[in-house]
């Protein structure tokens, strides 16, 4: 009996692996994608595919509200499509939040709502793309974000400091008074769309030098968002001139004081623009090899929860990332590298200095070396299943 | 760690509330473009809620296994207070004298109160607060972005503000919480020891004002220096709440002395001291024993002998003494380092380590730095 219940959980497990979201079809169309926003004409004819956003759990962060509200948060699902024409690439996202969050000005705790799409640099070998969250060593990725804010007033660097001092303390009154806090007001950008490139998240730099152009939108519709993203198919950090492409999405909800390394975020998807090249699509959606069954077992004889939290019922663990998420965003290909190569990616937005006890890489010669150990000696059948177990690690959808 | 450590030390027992340090930052730093509600120098009241409200209790710092704990992030209106103001343009008009938001919060809402029962054992003192420039800050262990940085060169912990992204992680992080949100630029901002004062061998502009002279201000390796003697020679002056384990470097000299409490009467009850000794160990752990202990036997022997270099350096003669910021020092770091020697932030991420082009840096005088690109 209990073989058989086994049996019954592995083919269940499996089928939920294999519910993975698929490929988006993007549209080519003639017309400007310029300024797309999402009632722009360029969606009519556009496919929209439904992809999962898993809530990020690998590394605990430490606001202790934000946490609370976060405790066993489910998976959001959004709905995308794609168009693109000679020059530039668009994606509308549309996702389900009840509550429209605004980072207020006159508040220190309040967050916004917001997305982010992201790019790799390089993704000839779909099996070492860039790590999900925000690149890695060696690995650059591109990111949009776009984020609900009152203004903003970014020190910008060109010498308005005649302007930052506090109104009651210049030596105006009147009209003069109300010109400087027109002037003032003027300087303030409610727009917060910010570009950004990295290897990994503490290397993350902001585009400011106009390097990158793209145009990003978010309206709030019937308990959701529709969030707009154009930019070029090419500049100097991405080529997206390709049969299929490798694109990630997050989302962030303010009420659940969301903000980065607190969010919801896809896998790798591929996104098809021209048909034929099937290589980039197999690996991101393709069938997953292996017994789910098998690899908990296994995963559970070669003690992987030693350092790793698994499943939301196992303790926390900080000597390695937490992988109760890792199915929903993580590639069977990032995963399998991980186990046989761990040094290739090391999770970047972990702080040792946060937890001196619990070194999850140590430095050599500048690099980034995992304190894992490499299970490069595994047979590939055991490989398989470890990979097949670990892609059903993740949170169900609301 | 830093090579060197800039580390400042206040004398409480000299410290008359009067808020000169608070005002000197306020005019200099924080009194526009979203850190009005921003203190940071405070003087709280202590016992009291302190600034913001229940600091003590919003959590960060490191438990002592060296694992960063989680905190709060404070609210405005309910936790630091909303900076009011007044109708004056309207009083012209005859309209009464009003403030402009119903205050019902703010910083030092509770001062001087104390606790005890007055005029039996009622007691307070004055605990000013800028940030410790720790030695191991809990922001900077919060910040996933690896905006904050420690100056190599003095120890100053600083805000990278190109690189901060306003998630205010640090907040949670800083068990002091001096590290505050600006909601106008969506960036977190801090104390900066006012090192471009620092760097021209003026003090901060809290130690330089206070009437009292209670602030002492040099690096601790200086051995010649009065902080270094407080600190490790006579062991008078204690960081505040260590057990967060961020090795802060502001240090104390504990208050000392107290009145004798009352009888029901109205009689001083002979030996008695109002000031409760747990109160200080709970602030300033064990050591506080010892260094009373030695303030009062250096009082004595200086009662008796007239001697007393340790009682010598608390009347805080001359400032020339009490800041030892020798500003050669950092123009010699700065010409080592190929740096301008006002730049604010290290160069790390200005250049704009994956931008081809790096940021311009605008000064005022001395000419703009250009960036370079790619390394």
């Amino acid at each position: 009996m209990k073989k058989l219940t086994s049996t019954l959980l592995a083919a269940a497990t499996i089928a939920s692996a294999l519910a993975a979201d698929t490929a988006i079809n993007a549209l080519k169309v003639s017309g400007s994608l310029d300024k797309v926003t999402n009632t722009s004409a360029v969606w009519k004819g556009a496919k929209f595919s439904t992809v999962t956003l898993y809530p990020q759990t690998t590394i605990k962060m430490n606001d202790k509200n934000a946490n609370e509200l976060n405790v066993d948060a489910k998976a959001v699902k959004a709905e995308v499509a794609a168009v693109y024409n000679k020059s530039k690439i668009a994606f509308l996202i549309k996702w389900p939040d009840g509550t429209k969050s605004v980072q207020q000005s006159g508040k220190t705790d309040t967050y916004g709502d917001g997305f982010a799409v992201q790019f790799a640099s390089n993704y000839s070998n779909p099996a070492e793309l860039p790590y999900i969250g925000m690149g890695s060593a060696g690995r650059q990725a591109v990111i949009h974000l776009q984020k609900e804010t009152a203004k903003t007033y970014e020190p910008n660097g060109n010498g308005n400091v005649g302007t930052q001092v506090n109104p009651n303390q210049t030596d105006l009154f009147d009209k003069d008074l109300k010109a400087f806090n027109k002037t003032v007001d003027s300087l303030g950008n409610a727009d917060y769309e910010r570009s950004f490139v990295g290897e990994g998240f503490r290397s993350m730099t902001e585009i400011k030098d106009g390097s990158s152009q793209s145009s990003s939108n978010m309206t709030y519709v019937k308990k959701g968002w529709a969030g707009t993203l154009s930019r070029s198919l090419k500049d100097e950090y991405v080529d997206l001139n390709a049969a299929a492409i490798p694109v990630a999405f997050a989302v962030w909800d303010g009420d659940k004081l969301g903000r980065n390394g607190l969010k919801y975020l896809t896998s790798w998807t591929a996104v098809v623009l021209k048909k034929g090249d099937d290589k980039l699509v197999n690996a991101l959606h393709g069938k997953i090899e292996g017994d789910a069954a098998k690899g908990k077992e296994s995963a559970l004889a070669n003690g992987c929860t030693g350092c790793h939290q698994m499943e939301n019922a196992d303790a926390p663990n900080l000597m390695g990332p937490s992988l109760t998420n890792i199915g929903g965003y993580a590639t069977a290909d990032y995963l399998r590298e991980s186990l046989v190569n761990p040094s290739a990616v090391v999770v970047p937005g972990y702080n040792r200095n946060a937890h001196s006890n619990y070194a999850w890489y140590n430095i050599e010669d500048g690099k980034r070396v995992s304190t894992m150990p490499d299970h490069s000696w595994m047979e590939k059948a055991d490989i398989d299943n470890i990979v097949a177990y670990l892609k059903t690690l993740k949170a169900e959808a609301k | 760690m830093s090579k060197r450590q800039l580390a400042m030390v206040m004398d409480l027992n000299k410290c008359i509330g009067c808020q000169t340090c608070t005002v000197a930052c306020k005019t200099q730093w924080t009194n526009r473009n979203g850190r009005e509600y921003m203190y940071w120098n405070n003087v709280e009241t202590y016992p009291g809620t302190g600034y913001p409200k229940n600091w003590m209790e919003l959590g960060g710092g490191f438990d002592a296994a060296g694992d960063l704990q989680p905190g709060v992030i404070p609210n405005l209106e309910a936790d630091y207070g909303v900076p009011w103001d007044y109708n004056y343009d309207a009083l012209q008009g005859g309209a009464s004298f009003e403030p402009n938001v119903e205050p019902t919060w703010g910083p030092n809402w509770d001062e001087d109160e104390g606790a005890g029962v007055f005029p039996q054992d009622n007691y307070f003192f004055y605990l000013p607060r800028i940030c410790n420039h720790c030695t191991n800050p809990g922001c900077l262990s919060a910040c996933p972005r690896d905006a904050i940085f420690k100056r190599e060169q003095d120890g100053v912990v600083l805000v990278d503000l190109d690189r901060c992204q306003g998630y205010r992680y640090c907040i949670a992080g800083c068990p002091y919480k001096k590290i505050y949100f600006n909601p106008k630029i969506s960036k977190s901002e801090k104390c900066i020891l006012c090192f471009p004062r620092i760097e021209q061998g003026l003090p901060p502009a809290c130690a330089q004002q206070c009437v009292g002279r209670i602030r002492f201000v040099g690096f601790l390796d200086d051995e010649e220096g009065q902080v270094h003697k407080l600190v490790n020679k006579y062991k008078v002056a204690i960081g505040l709440r260590t057990d967060y384990g961020t090795q802060p470097n502001v240090y104390y000299v504990p208050p000392t002395e107290s009145p004798a409490k009352f009888d029901a009467d109205g009689k001083i009850i002979e030996g008695s001291t109002r000031l409760p000794i747990e109160e200080l160990e709970k602030l300033f752990g064990p050591e506080v024993h010892g260094a009373i202990k030695t303030l009062k036997a250096e009082m004595k022997k200086r009662k008796e002998t007239g001697e007393s270099e340790l009682m010598d350096i608390l009347i805080a003669y001359q400032h020339s003494d009490m800041f030892r910021l020798d500003n050669n020092y950092y123009n010699q770091v700065a010409k080592e380092n190929g740096q301008h020697p006002l730049a604010p932030v290290d160069n790390r991420y200005i250049a704009g380590k994956h931008t081809k082009t790096g940021h311009e840096m605008k000064f005022f005088h001395g000419g703009d730095i250009k960036a370079g690109g790619h390394h």
